[in-house]
């Protein structure tokens, strides 16, 4: 079919009505934005695409070019997705971006031509109907936006200079610290839909306590002299990207995110990890640390533990005692493209799992690893007898 | 009922309005055609016999449906329980078989009321009148769309009087040594023919043929195409369409191998002349222009039309804007309603000028 401009955006509006629906009742089910947002990069990255590469490139477009052309779109979709992090799960975004490509494959090939007679020979248009069609997109679009912005939770400023804790953020906030913001004592957070962003934490039992809570997002905070945990986060999910985080104590953990297997997934991305018994650990729940840069820990750099599922990837592990990457007890993880080096055995413990392994299965886990640089440790890999580690 | 619209002409394109106008909402009461066939496909069958035709040079769109959505592609599937009409649909390859275009046409003749308008009588002169136009003498229409078809078979001036020379579109058979004068469609399909029947072939040609899917570039199927086609200059538009008028046939091995075996078994050959082969049929189509169509003629001739050469110049809808108005319309269908789409006599053409004559038609009849 031979599309004009206006066809396009007329066809692409009409098929998107259904796909926007369809999200906004998701979305109202979920209590959460991303089926909205997904749709709205979806049909922003068509729209984009119609207005600048098809129209110019594609005079005639053949019925199979469909299939490349929405495996292109899929592809920008998802990574737009990640670029502006929007929490769609990979998998039912997926399957939304495929509905939604078959809803507007029935549409322009059978739905359309059916109920007007000239669409074909008219480009796509759409007539009337595609000019309230438009008019109905941009009320739409304005709607939500509005509503998203109706619906935002407040923003509150903590200025520069101490600020005694603990803080406790019990309501859906995003709480933001001005260059020297510092927040003695603690945060507690016992909110869904709670943002803590640009703020440095010093003491406290722990650093930043979630309990019970999701959606939240814990953003460039800085974290020290914490007496127990840096972060620690219980039956709760939450995204820390961008942390810092020193412990000093000897039984302390930098961040521990556990009890939390029935929640959406948590991530901890991109943060600095220095000192403590336990760098960056999760028990039972599911776990996605990335990018992350850990060293001078005295038992566990990385743990993922107590029927935990998790991926350990692009980590940086360095100068830890005892062991580098731990999967334990029954938990499953997937090991892959980190850097372990120089993990040293802790020459005080009889404990022969803490012999400075820079990937260690324990207890009935199962390890997928590949594409991991070893180098300087005491020994490099182990499964327990009862574990496994798989190489891909 | 008053008969407000009438089509002139029984053939394909008479039958694609009717059954648009149809789909429209207008009783078979309120339509006249006039024919002189009741078979809306009595002149299109012989000739695809004749050539042994056995699949359509158009796609799942070429069907005489109102709509576009099924065409044949998803009906033989569904009739069929096979997808590989929708496999082949979607990559551009289906063809329908002349058979299951006949088998939808007749299908559609009956659902349609075809038989209930149809007046046997050949229309000599269409002139108009107050609020309407007359029709020979068979009453005044509102509105009226001249579907005459092709004005006849072209034959080289210098073979119509040879008593070895056939048109393709003509019953005949095969000698041992066929020239076969013409390069477009139907010349392809007579060399294969003709080699099939074990004859020896000489493609008489002037020019090498084009090899392009249909006749016509598909962007100007629609408005996206169209519309540069339109706003282009009369001269402009008269060397397109002298372009897209020029012999070719479709790409493809099912064309091409069975004229290379035969060419290296010195069963085929290439001249620029008939050279005393003992048949000569002739692939050079119909004979173009509104001036070898008497009722045609009349009408430029008598209402002083604007044309440019061999066209009828046409509004983007296929009317003639001089004798088109709120209160009455004359469209033209088929071959000659090129001027406002190049593709006029393919059954997407027909359709083209159908539906926006039934736009015209609703118009009138709303007010």
């Amino acid at each position: 079919m031979s599309f004009t401009l206006r066809g396009r955006i007329e066809t692409r509006l009409a098929a998107a009505v259904l796909p926007f629906l369809v999200a906004c009742v998701v979305a109202f089910l979920l209590r959460d934005w991303w089926p909205v947002e997904l749709v709205g990069v979806m049909v922003g990255v068509g729209l984009v695409l119609d207005a600048f590469v098809y129209w110019r490139f594609l005079r005639y477009q053949p019925g199979w070019a469909a299939v490349p052309l929405g495996l292109l779109e899929l592809g920008l979709t998802m990574a737009l997705v990640r670029l502006f992090d929007i929490a769609a799960p990979l998998g039912p975004a997926l399957w939304f971006f495929v509905g939604s490509w078959l809803v507007m494959q029935i549409l322009g090939h059978a739905v359309l031509p059916y109920v007007r007679l000239t669409y074909a020979e008219d480009g796509g248009e759409l007539g009337t109907s595609g000019q309230g069609l438009a008019l109905a997109a941009a009320t739409a679009v304005l709607a939500v936006l509005g509503t998203a912005a109706a619906t935002q939770p407040p923003t509150y400023v903590l200025e520069s200079g101490l600020h005694q804790g603990p803080i406790v953020l019990d309501n859906p906030q995003t709480l933001r610290g001005e260059p020297g913001a510092v927040v003695r004592g603690g945060i507690v957070i016992t909110s869904d839909g709670v943002t803590v962003r640009d703020l440095v934490v010093v003491g406290g039992r722990n650093g930043i306590e979630v309990h019970d809570s999701t959606n939240v997002r814990l953003e460039n905070v800085t974290i020290s002299e914490a007496k127990m945990d840096g972060v620690h986060a219980r039956r709760s999910s939450l995204k820390i990207k961008g942390c810092s985080v020193r412990m000093t104590g000897d039984y302390t953990q930098a961040i521990d995110i556990s009890f939390a297997f029935d929640l959406p997934m948590s991530s901890v991305e991109r943060c600095t990890v220095v000192g403590g018994q336990e760098g960056i650990v999760s028990h039972m729940a599911h776990v996605d640390f990335r990018r992350n840069h850990v060293r001078e820990t005295t038992l566990r750099a990385i743990t993922v533990s107590e029927m935990s599922m998790g991926k350990v990837s692009r980590n940086v592990v360095e100068d830890a005692v005892g062991v580098g990457v731990y999967c334990g007890d029954y938990s499953h993880c997937d090991i892959r493209h980190n850097t372990v080096r120089d993990t040293r055995a802790n020459l005080k413990s009889s404990d022969r799992y803490t012999h400075g392994h820079a990937i260690l299965s324990h207890f009935y886990a199962q390890a997928t690893v590949s594409s991991n640089v070893l180098e300087g440790n005491a020994n490099d890999m182990r499964a327990a007898p009862d574990s496994l580690i798989r190489y891909r | 009922m008053e008969r407000s619209c009438a089509i002139v002409g029984g053939g394909l394109a008479g039958f694609v309005a009717y059954v648009t106008l149809r789909h429209g909402g207008l009783e078979p009461g309120e339509i006249a055609v006039f024919g002189t066939d009741p078979d809306p496909v009595a002149a299109w069958r012989p000739r695809a016999e004749a050539i042994r035709q056995r699949r359509m040079r158009s796609e799942s769109d070429g069907h005489c449906y109102p709509r576009s959505f099924p065409g044949l592609a998803p009906r033989e599937a569904l009739r069929t329980r096979s997808a590989a009409p929708l496999v082949q649909t979607v990559c551009n390859r289906y063809r329908p078989s002349v058979q299951e275009f006949l088998r939808h046409v007749e299908e559609l003749r009956e659902q349609s009321g075809w038989d209930q308008s149809f007046q046997p009588h050949r229309v000599a002169r269409v002139s108009a009148a107050d609020g309407g136009f007359e029709v020979d003498d068979r009453g005044c229409f509102r509105h009226v769309l001249l579907a005459p078809g092709h004005p006849g078979l072209s034959l080289p001036s210098e073979l119509a009087s040879d008593p070895r020379t056939v048109h393709a579109y003509e019953p005949h058979g095969y000698a041992d040594r066929v020239a076969v004068v013409g390069a477009g469609m139907a010349a392809a399909t007579e060399w294969l023919n003709a080699l099939a029947a074990g004859a020896e072939v000489v493609s008489v040609r002037r020019r090498e043929p084009a090899r392009r899917p249909l006749n016509v570039p598909r962007p100007l199927f629609s408005k996206a195409g169209l519309a540069s086609f339109h706003a282009a200059g009369r001269a402009q538009k008269v060397e397109l369409l002298v372009g897209f008028g020029e012999p070719s046939y479709p790409p493809g091995r099912e064309w091409d191998e069975p004229v290379e075996w035969a060419r290296r078994e010195g069963r085929f050959s290439v001249s620029a002349s008939v050279n005393g082969e003992a048949q000569v049929i002739c692939a050079t189509g119909f004979r173009r222009g509104f001036e070898n169509d008497e009722l045609l003629r009349c009408l430029v001739e008598e209402h002083e039309l604007d044309i440019e050469q061999r066209w009828i110049v046409l509004a983007p809808d296929g009317t003639v804007a001089a004798l088109t108005d709120s209160t009455r319309t004359l469209s033209l269908a088929g071959v000659p309603a090129q001027w406002a789409y190049p593709a006029a006599d393919t059954l997407v053409g027909m359709k083209y000028v159908a539906r926006r004559f039934l736009r015209k038609v609703d118009a009138c009849r709303s007010r």
